[in-house]
């Protein structure tokens, strides 16, 4: 079943407040680096050619399809589903792995190759953004594992899932960010 | 919507979501760049991100001003991005 009009968004309404502030940190950091990005656009276009298109393709799927997984199992505990719940869920944490197994393998290689923050301008602001936005997947990945549990252990109903929607949120959020991250970084020259 | 569309929906916005994705690969790999391309990708992640924020966060749902909140944010912060690339073409 689906949401029918609501004042207020799914989950609990202190989710959203963290969501704002989360927003708007990453908000800023991406519009600095578009901006300082203006007076080093040759240094910018060349060190952005050394990433692995690939990797962030995979990842971008991953973060996908794990929200994706996510409102399925929604879907599944509003139709008293449980246990299609927690097989969506079960999916979801997956994605999640994917996401930080493949990420790893790139930062990895990054130190394999000597690079680091104070290597050039354009590093230091794709190993911060990128790192922070993985410990924001790895507390999404904890928090996916925790519904999960819960659910499993019938915690979660028709009448009782606003907890799973307040994770869920804060999942969706961490994807969101990645998408605008994802084109700026890896793409746009 | 009715609720059988709606339950649809998010299948479709999925697919929607992976082919902007493999899309903005494709020109990634091409090659190809400039502010044009660079603008063209950036609207794919402004259309993903609405996407997102409707079906998936069910913000689309919303009748007070929590509604707007993902949309706000990505006109915004996609509108300033698109400014400094401009800027630097």
């Amino acid at each position: 079943m689906d949401q029918p009009n609501t004042k207020y968004p799914p989950g609990d309404l202190a989710i959203w407040f963290i969501v704002i502030a989360e927003l708007l940190v990453f908000g800023i950091f991406f519009v600095v680096y578009a901006f300082a990005r203006l007076k080093h656009v040759e240094l910018f276009n060349q060190y952005q050619l050394t990433l692995d298109r690939d990797y962030a393709v995979v990842n971008t799927i991953a973060l996908l399809t794990a929200s994706y997984f996510v409102v399925r199992a929604i879907h599944a505990i509003r139709a008293s589903s449980p246990e299609s719940c927690v097989r969506w869920m079960v999916l979801a944490c997956l994605m999640a792995l994917v996401f930080l197994l493949v990420k790893s393998v790139e930062f990895y290689q990054h130190g394999s190759a000597g690079i680091s923050l104070s290597t050039n301008l354009f590093y230091m602001f794709y190993l911060s953004l990128t790192f922070f936005h993985f410990m924001h997947v790895l507390l999404g990945l904890v928090i996916l594992v925790i519904l999960t549990i819960v659910a499993r252990r019938g915690g979660y109903s028709a009448s009782n899932h606003r907890g799973m929607e307040t994770g869920a949120s804060y999942w969706h959020m961490v994807d969101l960010i990645w998408l605008i991250l994802f084109p700026l970084i890896y793409v746009m020259r | 919507m009715h609720p059988t569309n709606e339950n649809r929906a998010y299948h479709w916005v999925y697919l929607a979501l992976i082919s902007f994705t493999l899309l903005t690969w494709i020109i990634a790999e091409s090659g190809t760049g400039g502010i044009n391309i660079s603008l063209f990708v950036l609207t794919l992640a402004l259309i993903k991100g609405l996407l997102l924020a409707d079906y998936f966060m069910e913000l689309k749902s919303v009748t007070s001003a929590w509604r707007w909140v993902a949309v706000i944010w990505l006109v915004l912060v996609t509108g300033l991005i698109a400014l400094a690339f401009s800027l630097g073409a």
